[in-house]
């Protein structure tokens, strides 16, 4: 069943009807449901909601624009990717070290490579965040 | 003292092919780089656009602002022109060229065996810095380079850096240099090395983590002299040990480091051919050009342009 909130769009199909024909752009997986209260969704990709908080996501995107220099004008999603604006290794390293400095916390050398994005580091960083408050409470 | 290798300056027409090369030979690196401040012509953009395979086309479009896009598309052409003058068989169509990455990312010519015959082990790896893009090639042997400006700034403080990801040993050599300015140089040799090493490895950084390895510079000598016909730079002993696995399976890779012109450091890591004894030191034969694709091949191993500062090096 889908559900649309204000802010994001959560999938959950619970039925696959495998001669039924997807519903437009969802390639993967065909649903029923009813198409008084479901929206049309004309976008090719639907984007799954990051889950990190706001404030995250902009501190990412700060330190990210401030590393990078990019102009005010570069358009900056949490989806961008980092090599896609320019970065080299020793870029996105310098990112990973300024976001421990920021979010005081200690990143694993094999995660720091699979942080490419922007989604990818704010995510990263709220669970690091976390679980360092479970350890200390 | 008879150079190796010519000025090659042809001026071409810009449809004209590209200058082949004999491939290299065994522990001989070719290296190649454009500048791209001097690739000005909007039509020979154009034409190095015409070489790229459709998603290479996406990727460099997609890149925000036109210096990104010129310089992501001066890499590809770069790559696919230089591969292409490799001709084994005939001609070779830099457009032809396929890519693929192996399984843990790093770009592999695939090579269309039409008749089955041995297909040329030829190995490449691309690096490039805002205002330099570089290819190395090799016969036969895994190869890794990196390029960084030597004025790169640094964000973060050098030593709080290296202590967060250089080795122990690596620390304290930084550590131990008063002078700033030596210290961010020495940084970004030590960078490019470790970085040249973990390319040339080929399975992803988690492979080799930049901690779980240590660059040892040896710089008791510097000495150049005439062997025969060849110039023969033996400025420092460069090797890798792992902290992981202190065997000596970390022998079998041999380093280069250059200046060039003036602006870069350039750090070459291959794979020892087999052929050699352990222990055995044989120098890295360098060739190097200085390339603007289908305009203009200049040969600089020996010119001011690429100055050996690291490794055992034969031009």
């Amino acid at each position: 069943m889908a559900s649309v909130s204000a802010s994001c769009l959560r999938f959950h199909p619970l039925l696959l009807h495998s001669n039924q024909p997807a519903q437009g752009s969802f390639k993967l997986v065909s649903v029923s449901w009813p198409k008084s209260w479901f929206p049309s969704l004309k976008a090719t990709r639907f984007r799954v909601s990051c889950a990190a908080k706001p404030e995250t996501v902009q501190k990412v995107c700060d330190i990210v624009r401030k590393q990078l220099v990019l102009s005010p004008e570069t358009l900056l999603t949490p989806e961008t990717k980092f090599s896609e604006l320019g970065a080299d290794s020793l870029d996105t390293v310098e990112i990973v070290m300024g976001l421990e400095e920021e979010f005081n916390i200690s990143v694993e050398e094999d995660s720091s490579q699979n942080i490419t994005t922007v989604k990818e580091a704010a995510d990263l960083i709220e669970k690091l965040v976390q679980k360092k408050a479970e350890a200390g409470a | 003292m008879k150079m190796r290798c010519c000025f090659q300056r042809s001026f071409c027409s810009a449809s004209s092919s590209l200058v082949p090369v004999q491939l290299p030979s065994p522990m001989e690196t070719h290296f190649w780089y454009v500048l791209p401040d001097q690739v000005k012509s909007v039509s020979l953009l154009n034409q190095y656009m015409g070489l790229l395979s459709p998603i290479e086309k996406e990727n460099v479009l997609s890149m925000p602002g036109h210096q990104l896009q010129k310089r992501a598309l001066l890499a590809r052409a770069l790559v696919r022109t230089t591969i292409a003058r490799y001709q084994i068989n005939g001609h070779v169509d830099p457009r032809s060229l396929k890519f693929k990455k192996n399984i843990h990312g790093k770009p592999e010519v695939v090579w269309q065996s039409e008749d089955g015959w041995c297909q040329p082990h030829l190995h490449f790896n691309i690096s490039h810095s805002s205002s330099m893009i570089a290819c190395g090639v090799t016969s036969n042997s895994r190869i890794g380079i990196d390029v960084e400006e030597k004025q790169r700034k640094i964000k973060n403080n050098i030593l709080a850096f290296a202590r967060r990801y250089f080795s122990l040993h690596e620390i304290e050599y930084l550590s131990s240099i008063s002078d700033s300015e030596v210290q961010h140089q020495e940084f970004i040799k030590l960078w490019t090395l470790k970085e040249a090493y973990v390319k040339a490895l080929g399975k992803g950084f988690s492979a080799a983590p930049f901690k779980t390895f240590t660059i040892h510079v040896k710089t008791d000598y510097k000495r150049s002299f005439v062997l025969a016909e060849d110039l023969l730079f033996e400025a420092s002993e460069i090797m890798v040990e792992s902290l992981n696995d202190p065997k000596s399976l970390t022998s079998s890779w041999q380093f280069a480091l250059l200046e060039l012109v003036g602006s870069h450091y350039a750090a070459i890591c291959m794979e020892k051919d087999k052929s050699i004894k352990v222990g055995m030191k044989v120098p890295v034969r360098l060739t190097a050009w200085k390339t603007i694709p289908f305009v203009e091949d200049e040969c600089v191993s020996g010119t001011d342009a690429v100055i050996p500062i690291g490794g055992l090096i034969k031009l």
